[in-house]
């Protein structure tokens, strides 16, 4: 009895831990044979398409605003340019496979913990092609799992059409990325949300 | 022969080029008395209501990037941009404060401790004005342009200054001096170019107006 308490214990213990630690993002999911080998970002990836959204950065209480510019300027080399309304402006990347380049970054934003985290979210947002890992589905979604700096990427698909991405660690969802309103490849309404701070980037294409 | 027609071709363009391109340098005196009547004209504008047509441009864009809206300036520094289209957004600068209106979302920043910020604020009120002669802060040199109006460009000499822009350039018309184009070049030589129309000077403007 003694003994079947204590297993019984240590069992339940278990399940809570693992329950605990157990990746919302998968919860419910399916889990499927791959029958895709790389899942695809199709929304940036048109080198004639000059990519101009009116950002809005909500930061804590804090509102902040300006233009994100996403442009493909060759296969796998993409610029991502942040600016004021009014031109100036706030940071320019470069993507280049998996390197990084920082063509400019305001002083005051020139801090290593910004610009990783910064560099995190765009690669992931205008990352085109990720090999698949696994594959899951539920009753609207087909969710290919894949990995980035150490990172899964979950890319959920409805009708066949990418509309989030969601960026874990093992245990936590760090970032989701909703892609809305789309018509030829493009996505007119995306927002980017943290979820390890209060930190959400609502974007609204105006080209 | 189709080698001689392409090099008499390209020389062609080429002249035509420079010739389209030409701006023709002020002489000192010349020089000297443009920038007297345009700090008069300055001193004597207490307001100025006028449309405005932005362009940005970045490199690597197959196109500039446009915007567009109102522009008013009260003295001695009330400023305000209203940009309608593609987007509405509003932007005030009122005593050392940047007073955001981005559809609807309201935000205001402290520019007292941002000094960088705040000189380049302090120069875009200048540059609507077109009195921005600081020979402190920058080379001024003086042209005409192909529809003789005065194109002045004054570059940075400060090197936080610098950072941001490395030269403005404004174009003055011909006759009446009002300021028709503000161009802001980076170092990374991308710009943003403001083109003014239907420009009032010292018409009344209600102070309600910068209340954002």
């Amino acid at each position: 009895m003694k003994q079947f308490l204590i297993r019984f214990l240590i069992t339940s213990c278990l399940s809570v831990f693992l329950f605990s630690c157990s990746l919302i993002t998968t919860k419910n999911l399916i889990k499927q044979t791959p029958t895709e080998q790389f899942v695809y970002n199709p929304y940036f990836n048109n080198q004639t398409i000059d990519y101009i959204y009116k950002a809005k950065i909500k930061l804590a209480k804090n509102n902040f605003g300006g233009l994100l510019i996403i442009k493909k300027i060759k296969e796998k080399q993409h610029r991502v340019v942040f600016t004021t309304e009014f031109g100036n402006k706030i940071f320019d990347f470069e993507f280049i496979n998996n390197d990084f380049k920082v063509n400019f970054i305001l002083d005051k934003l020139n801090r290593k913990i910004v610009i990783n985290a910064l560099k995190k979210d765009f690669q992931l947002l205008v990352k085109e092609q990720n090999k698949v890992m696994n594959q899951f589905s539920n009753k609207e979604n087909v969710i290919y799992q894949s990995k980035l700096n150490k990172k899964d990427n979950y890319y959920f698909h409805e009708n066949k059409q990418l509309r989030k991405i969601v960026m874990t660690s093992k245990k936590k969802e760090k970032v989701s990325i909703y892609f809305d309103k789309i018509t030829n490849k493009i996505a007119k309404k995306v927002v980017i949300k943290h979820h390890n701070f209060k930190m959400t980037l609502n974007l609204e294409y105006i080209n | 022969m189709p080698m001689l027609k392409n090099i008499y071709l390209v020389s062609l363009l080429l002249f035509l080029s420079i010739t389209i391109n030409a701006q023709k340098k002020l002489n000192n005196s010349d020089a000297q008395k443009i920038r007297e009547q345009i700090i008069k004209k300055s001193t004597s504008t207490n307001t100025i209501a006028s449309d405005f047509v932005q362009f940005k441009h970045l490199s690597f864009l197959d196109k500039d990037i446009e915007s567009s809206g109102k522009l008013f300036f009260k003295e001695p520094n009330l400023i305000k941009w209203q940009y309608e289209i593609p987007f509405k957004y509003s932007v005030v600068f009122k005593n050392d404060k940047l007073f955001i209106n981005d559809d609807g979302t309201k935000s205001d920043i402290d520019l007292s401790s941002n000094k960088a910020f705040k000189s380049l604020n302090s120069l875009i009120v200048k540059s609507v004005k077109g009195d921005m002669f600081d020979e402190e802060k920058f080379d001024v040199t003086y042209f005409k342009d192909k529809r003789d109006n005065y194109l002045i460009t004054f570059t940075s000499k400060e090197a936080s200054l610098k950072s941001f822009i490395g030269k403005f350039e404004l174009i003055f018309h011909k006759n009446n001096l009002d300021v028709l184009q503000i161009k802001m070049i980076e170092s990374s030589e991308d710009y943003t170019k403001i083109v003014f129309k239907n420009q009032k000077n010292n018409e009344a403007i209600s102070d309600s107006v910068f209340n954002n």
